[in-house]
């Protein structure tokens, strides 16, 4: 069987916790859980016939408290990178952390999720430096842990980009 | 393992294993509950366990001990606290430590629920605060916006009951009724204390520039804040493939701390970085640059983008929401902010086109070492910063010459000047300012901020560079934009000083003449005429009664708002944003002579739509305009009609004086 590691970044509270928990067990909280330590999680998928198992590094988010370990995307075969759309900073940090793991890892394929997408009344979205980012060849997601939108797409696209 | 050690660690939630090779590893110690739910192994299971295999962490944390055993290292090595789930789905938090002894490799497994607890409440604590610290510098900035709307909203009636009373006051009136001007007048006073206290108190802005750290030891320094946004920025530029650097000639060693607060100037530079982002092409290069300027440093940003919009002048991309006409930028509040801080610590802040190609935004900022109170005398309102002499001298009548876009507030303003005994000479753009300063002198010059062809901030800085031609002279600003940081923003320009629109006679003439005992006195009406008809007592209390000039300025009204209007729906037609705006402050100016606030209201509307360039709600507002103007005007010729069959042919044409024929020498 296929096994592929995957490895969620982001700043704190944009969702990656929320992304991985309606991915793998369909749910949702509304209430905000800080992710202290490292949570590694496993779904199966089918891919175009193939069966492939998602190892899901959910890695807490990176700020003054917390500072990434960048041993843990060791074997790592992509990533998502997450922000929050009505946080406009943690887009910028995103960026940053993107420069940063591309020194540390080399490059690894990524996807670029901008969560929160059922928040519209508080969305706060750089689209210029949206469509900078597009424009450079970087895939972006719109994402709602919340209703689901976008998540399964997410994950996929990504193994789809892993496996070729 | 024997005796009551292994018994004891298991009591400690530990669970001890030695490497026996080939990634099996065998237990030392009895099993925790939390192992054995973990991985299903039996309490008193002496099985080798697959440890890499059971946890994808533990697989990597090994590839790190394994180095660590290698090297023979003394002590432990830690792994962070990671969580597993059980088949059950509870998740059980984990630490590894793995150690060397006697040449042997053992690892040790640990559940810290009790630490982890605790740990994670402090954190969830603490980021709980940044997010709503973000949510709440999100809200107030939003609460200042709305609250920098209403006081400017507020602020503009009662400039209008203030030249009111100064004009009624200027009549004869019964005792009782100076007595009711004078509550009228001390009511008005109140509010606009009231409205400076508001905003004292709730302007967090405001605040921050009080508490401006100002010391020498504490200030923040500009080339570490500098530094600092350049490091953070560098990634976003380098996504745009655009450069990001200081500038090479920057004295490192130099002397940058200034009046201010760290952070925001960082977001100062960061709106600034934004905004030469926008505008640079790929393969560009923008620099920060630091230089001293006497008692002040200056801060600039320099992009190699297209240059200035030409649809703003360098004080439109500084106002709120103000977007250019390419429609880049966001809400138009980041450089907005910024102006409002930098005025707010007594410094200054524009732009320009640079020569070759591209743009400096820039900001300048008091040293540290000043004290605050010199820094916010210079720039109090009404005081000049350039000398502590009264403007003028105190003995004369005085040459003055008045530009603004708007016959009637020209028409008006004259009589106002003239009834206090001063020689007046009206026309109706900075170029035309230029003209008439060539062909005669003045004492003053009063330059109304917004004008078409050529505005009164261009004029003031034409005038200063050909100051020795000119003579000496006071400028004087007339901006609707009377706010603090406007003043501010206009005095740091260069003018003298800055009156709000409209005016307060006395508070001009004092400015005049530096508040002179000497003034000659304003030219009493013999018989003042006393009228209560609607929609005239604006207009009639405005200009003293004068009917004849009340005439005179209705007749200046209906003849040029339906070529306003005209050339207004023509600019609609053709989304002429930059024409839109200015027609309609034109007309917002016209109607407001005449008291008509529903007019003035969507005629302002109307012209902060044009300057955000949005079109969408732009064709209605023009309408009711429409309506509102037609109702005024039906009015004005009622009352014009009304007079002339009392007076016939009282209606006089323009009251445009010849300019003066003595020229002043050099």
């Amino acid at each position: 069987m296929i096994q592929k590691k995957i490895c969620m970044l982001g700043s704190f509270a944009v969702g990656k916790t929320s992304l991985v928990r309606r991915f793998i067990e369909s749910i949702f909280s509304d209430t905000y859980q800080t992710t202290v330590g490292v949570k590694v999680d496993k779904k199966v998928v089918q891919l175009d016939g193939k069966e492939i198992t998602l190892v899901l590094w959910d890695l807490y988010g990176n700020d003054d408290f917390q500072k990434i370990h960048w041993s843990y995307f060791r074997g790592a075969s992509g990533y998502l990178l997450v922000a929050d759309g009505t946080r406009r900073a943690t887009m910028e940090k995103a960026v940053v952390m993107e420069e940063r793991a591309r020194q540390e890892i080399g490059s690894v394929p990524f996807l670029f999720v901008i969560n929160k997408c059922d928040l519209v009344d508080e969305w706060d979205v750089d689209t210029e430096l949206e469509a900078r980012l597009v424009a450079k060849g970087w895939t972006i997601l719109r994402s709602s842990a919340k209703t689901g939108e976008g998540v399964d797409e997410a994950f996929c696209q990504l193994t789809r980009k892993i496996v070729g | 393992m024997s005796g009551p050690l292994p018994q004891f660690l298991r009591e400690l939630g530990f669970v001890l294993l030695e490497h026996r090779g080939n990634g099996l590893f065998a237990l030392l110690s009895p099993v925790p509950a939390w192992l054995s739910e973990l991985w299903s192994v039996a309490q008193d299971s002496h099985a080798e366990i697959p440890v890499a295999e059971k946890s994808p962490f533990l697989e990597n944390f090994l590839f790190e001990a394994d180095a660590f055993w290698n090297a023979n290292n003394q002590g432990l090595f830690r792994s962070e606290t990671w969580i597993e789930k059980s088949p059950s789905r509870k998740e059980i938090p984990l630490e590894a430590t793995a150690l060397l002894w006697e040449g042997k490799r053992f690892l040790a497994l640990y559940s810290p629920e009790e630490q982890f607890r605790e740990r994670t409440q402090l954190l969830q604590t603490a980021r709980n605060a940044l997010l709503v610290h973000e949510r709440l510098q999100r809200e107030i900035q939003k609460k200042e916006i709305l609250l920098h709307c209403i006081i400017h909203d507020l602020s503009q009636p009662l400039s209008v009951m203030s030249v009111a009373f100064d004009c009624m006051t200027a009549e004869q009136v019964t005792e009782r009724a100076k007595g009711l001007l004078d509550l009228g007048r001390k009511a008005s006073d109140q509010q606009s204390m009231m409205i400076r206290d508001i905003l004292q108190v709730f302007s967090s802005d405001l605040k921050a520039s009080l508490n401006a750290e100002s010391k020498v030891d504490s200030a923040p320094d500009l080339l570490a804040c500098a530094r600092s946004v350049i490091k953070a920025f560098t990634p976003v530029y380098a996504a745009k493939d655009v450069k990001l650097s200081l500038e090479e000639y920057v004295d490192l060693q130099g002397q940058w701390r200034v009046r201010g607060e760290a952070t925001r100037l960082e977001r100062i530079f960061s709106n600034l970085l934004e905004n030469a982002l926008r505008y640079s092409p790929s393969g560009s290069t923008v620099t920060i640059g630091l230089a001293q300027d006497g008692e002040s440093v200056k801060a600039f940003v320099d992009d190699e983008g297209p240059g200035l919009p030409a649809d703003l002048s360098p004080a439109q991309i500084f106002a709120l929401f103000s977007k250019g006409k390419e429609g880049g930028g966001k809400a138009g509040l980041g450089l907005y902010f910024c102006r409002l801080t930098v005025e707010r610590w007594g410094g200054a802040i524009g732009c320009e086109s640079l020569p070759r190609r591209g743009s400096r935004f820039w900001f300048r900022l008091p040293h540290a070492s000043l004290q605050p109170e010199n820094v916010s005398e210079s720039a109090k309102p009404g005081s000049s910063p350039k000398s502590e002499e009264p403007l003028l001298s105190k003995k004369r009548p005085m040459r003055i010459l008045f530009a603004d876009d708007q016959t009637e507030i020209r028409m008006l303003t004259t009589h106002q000047l003239e009834r206090s005994g001063h020689h007046v000479v009206s026309v109706a753009n900075g170029q035309e300012v230029l003209e008439a300063l060539q062909r005669e002198p003045f004492d003053a010059v009063l330059l109304d901020e917004d004008m078409p062809v050529m505005t009164g901030l261009q004029a003031m800085r034409a005038i200063r560079q050909r100051q020795k031609e000119f003579g000496p002279m006071v400028l004087i600003a007339l901006t609707g934009y009377s706010s603090e940081p406007d003043r501010q923003r206009l005095l740091q320009a260069g003018f003298d000083s800055v009156i709000g629109k409209p005016f307060r006679l006395d508070a001009l003439d004092a400015l005049l003449r530096g508040a002179s005992p000497e003034l000659p006195a304003p030219a009493k009406q013999e018989s003042p005429v006393k009228v209560a008809e609607s929609p005239m007592q604006s207009l009639l209390e405005r200009v003293a009664g004068d009917e004849k000039l009340a005439l005179g300025m209705i007749a200046t009204f209906l003849r040029d708002t339906p070529k306003r209007m005209t050339a207004l729906q023509a600019a609609l037609k053709r989304k002429n944003a930059k024409n839109l705006a200015s027609l309609a402050h034109a007309v917002k100016g016209s109607v407001s002579i005449f008291g008509a606030n529903a007019a003035r209201d969507l005629a302002e509307k109307l012209q902060d739509l044009a300057r955000a360039n949005e079109f969408q709600n732009i064709a209605r507002l023009s309408e009711q305009l429409k309506e509102e103007i037609a109702h005024l005007e039906a009015n004005l010729r009622v009352y014009a009609g009304k007079k002339r069959s009392l007076r016939p042919g009282a209606i006089p044409k323009n009251k445009r004086r010849k300019a003066h024929p003595k020229r002043r020498s050099p």
